[in-house]
């Protein structure tokens, strides 16, 4: 079914070009109508040619309104957009057949412009359909130049570009009818040949690209089975290791306490890092994305709140600036709440002593931007791509920090694309950085 | 001094418990899974059980559950590392299929503190 919707889907896509591209055909053909008429001033019937090209006007009105309408994407069927895609090349070739006629039949060079319609209907259809429509379009062809030579209808001579009516030229007609029915062939077994290698492809690498998501999910999951089995031990362990220190079980002098305290560093680190594995890993295989609508200015005086000391033990300058009108968001509060704090809590550790580091949220038309500043250690240019990368660290704060997890901004990132919302960052090395979050309104 | 029973799987997590609670007076029983903390509950009668959530055979949602389908009133304390910040609806009426018939609960790791306070405070109120 996937299949079917994703190859349904790219055809869509196609037929869309198609409908721009013959707006464009349209222009071209009046104009080229215009240059033949008022500036070579050759005796062409311009009238019926613009009709023609009226007559374009209306079907790809037409057919754009089938495609456009925002339901057309998903709710019909392959065998819907093929109809759609036949009739188009049909009535377009119709039009083509009534536009030769009009401007010098088998005389007018233009006739060779049917392969176009022949590369893009084995494009869009199946070789079968391609092949059909190319003998669709010998048959308008052949009947045409019938019709001319036998005076059954007018003839419309190209004089002055060409010297003589050819229409009754047998020979002539003869041989370009060879050329041109060989030509359409050959262009639909070219170009379907090409069209069905793409397809395979394409379908191929969906093939892929489905495994790897399968693969990466059962990654997820090993993930997250070992975190969490770590995690039970090491809190055991820090649960035995913190009465001792403590002294709960004694006096302890001061070497064994200062061992025990580095070991009970250790662990606490290794917990943290555990967890913001554990956080984003179930965030990748958690499915179910259930929102809620919260207060955005209480949510940004919790963070205050947690981050203020911090800010103060550094002597940092911490500012705060909400937008008055904002009001509630929608999305996971304590997801969006851990992004901010964990932008924050770089900024802050990051950022020298007596720095500044501001948190700014504006009401944008549809979204919210949260503006995350400090004028910090910054990050080199040529890392600045990776910083989203999970278990990336920057060189300068690898040397500033020993400990890190290098997940924080990963997690930070998960968390926003999954509200659909975007997240940025300028920086420049040694004068500080700036995180952008948009978080649209309506996700 | 009040007596607290600990049923967890982990019997160096009772251990550090053990101290930790001891230090502080209280008088400390323990069980390693599910069905042990039951039967020593009934027969010891403690005054506050601490409960770990995830225990093979008998975890710990059953074992509250049966604990106080036996109409003993006595305080449940639970330990879990499952219900973090994602919100584990514990929902408090019997007959939900999430009923979950505790008074509070500890995140794990555990704070030493806070798990002293709350014990504290359940003893006070019941």
């Amino acid at each position: 079914m996937e299949k079917i919707k994703s190859e349904n889907y790219l055809i869509n896509e196609r037929i869309r070009w198609f409908i721009k591209l013959r707006w464009l055909a349209i222009l071209g053909i009046v104009g080229a109508v215009y240059i033949a008429d008022k500036i070579i001033a050759i005796p062409l019937p311009a009238l019926r040619l613009y009709g023609v090209a009226v007559f374009l006007v209306i079907y790809n009105t037409f057919f754009s309104f089938l495609v456009f309408k925002p339901q057309a994407k998903t709710s019909k069927g392959l065998v819907w957009t093929n109809s759609i895609a036949h009739a188009q090349i049909a009535l377009d070739l119709l039009s083509l057949a009534f536009l030769i006629h009009f401007s010098g039949g088998i005389e007018n060079p233009f006739i060779f412009y049917f392969i176009f319609h022949m590369i893009i209907a084995s494009i869009l259809l199946s070789r079968r359909g391609a092949f059909l429509q190319a003998t669709y379009a010998i048959f308008l062809f052949l009947f045409l130049v019938f019709l001319e030579y036998q005076g059954y209808i007018a003839h419309y001579c190209l004089k002055p570009v060409v010297p003589y009516c050819l229409h009754k030229e047998t020979f002539y007609i003869f041989s370009v009818s060879v050329v041109f029915i060989s030509t359409l062939y050959i262009a639909v077994y070219m170009a379907s040949s090409i069209s069905k290698q793409l397809k395979e492809r394409e379908r191929n690498l969906e093939k892929a690209n489905k495994l790897l998501n399968e693969k990466d999910r059962i990654k997820s999951e090993y993930v997250l089975r070992v975190t969490h089995d770590i995690k039970e031990d090491l809190s055991t362990i820090q649960s035995c290791i913190e009465p001792v220190t403590e002294g709960i079980t004694g006096q302890l002098n001061e070497k064994q306490l200062n061992l025990l305290q580095r070991a009970k560093k250790r662990s606490k680190s290794l917990i943290f890092y555990v967890n913001a594995l554990l956080g984003i890993t179930k965030m990748k295989l958690d499915k179910k994305f259930k929102t809620e609508n919260f207060s955005f200015p209480q949510l940004i005086q919790d963070i205050t709140e947690n981050i203020t000391p911090r800010a103060r033990n550094k002597n940092i300058e911490f500012t705060v600036d909400v937008d008055s009108s904002i009001q509630r968001i929608e999305g996971v509060r304590v997801y969006i709440q851990e992004s901010i704090l964990n932008i924050l809590a770089n900024a802050i550790k990051y950022t020298p002593k007596g720095g500044k580091v501001s948190l700014k949220l504006t009401d944008k038309e549809n979204s919210f931007l949260i503006k995350i500043e400090d004028n910090g250690i910054g990050i080199p240019e040529d890392e600045l791509e990776y910083v989203f990368d999970e278990f990336y660290r920057a060189q300068n704060a690898r040397e500033q920090e020993k400990l890190g997890t290098g997940l924080g901004l990963a997690i930070a990132k998960q968390v926003i694309e999954r509200h659909k919302g975007k997240i940025w960052v300028e920086s420049k090395k040694g004068e500080g950085t700036i995180f952008y979050i948009e978080l649209p309104k309506q996700i | 001094m009040a007596k607290i029973l600990i049923i967890d799987d982990d019997p160096d997590l009772i251990e550090s418990m053990r101290v930790v609670l001891e230090s502080k007076g209280y008088e400390v029983i323990s069980a390693e899974s599910g069905e042990e903390g039951l039967e020593k509950q009934k027969k010891q009668k403690p005054d506050l059980i601490v409960l770990d959530v995830m225990m093979p055979k008998m975890d710990g949602f059953e074992t509250a559950r049966a604990i106080k389908k036996t109409g003993n009133n006595t305080p449940v304390l639970m330990l879990t590392a499952i219900k973090d910040k994602m919100g584990l609806d514990f929902k408090n009426s019997a007959g939900d299929p999430d009923w979950l018939p505790v008074d509070d609960y500890c995140e794990k790791p555990l704070d030493k503190g806070s798990l002293i306070a709350k014990i504290e405070k359940l003893l006070s109120s019941s």
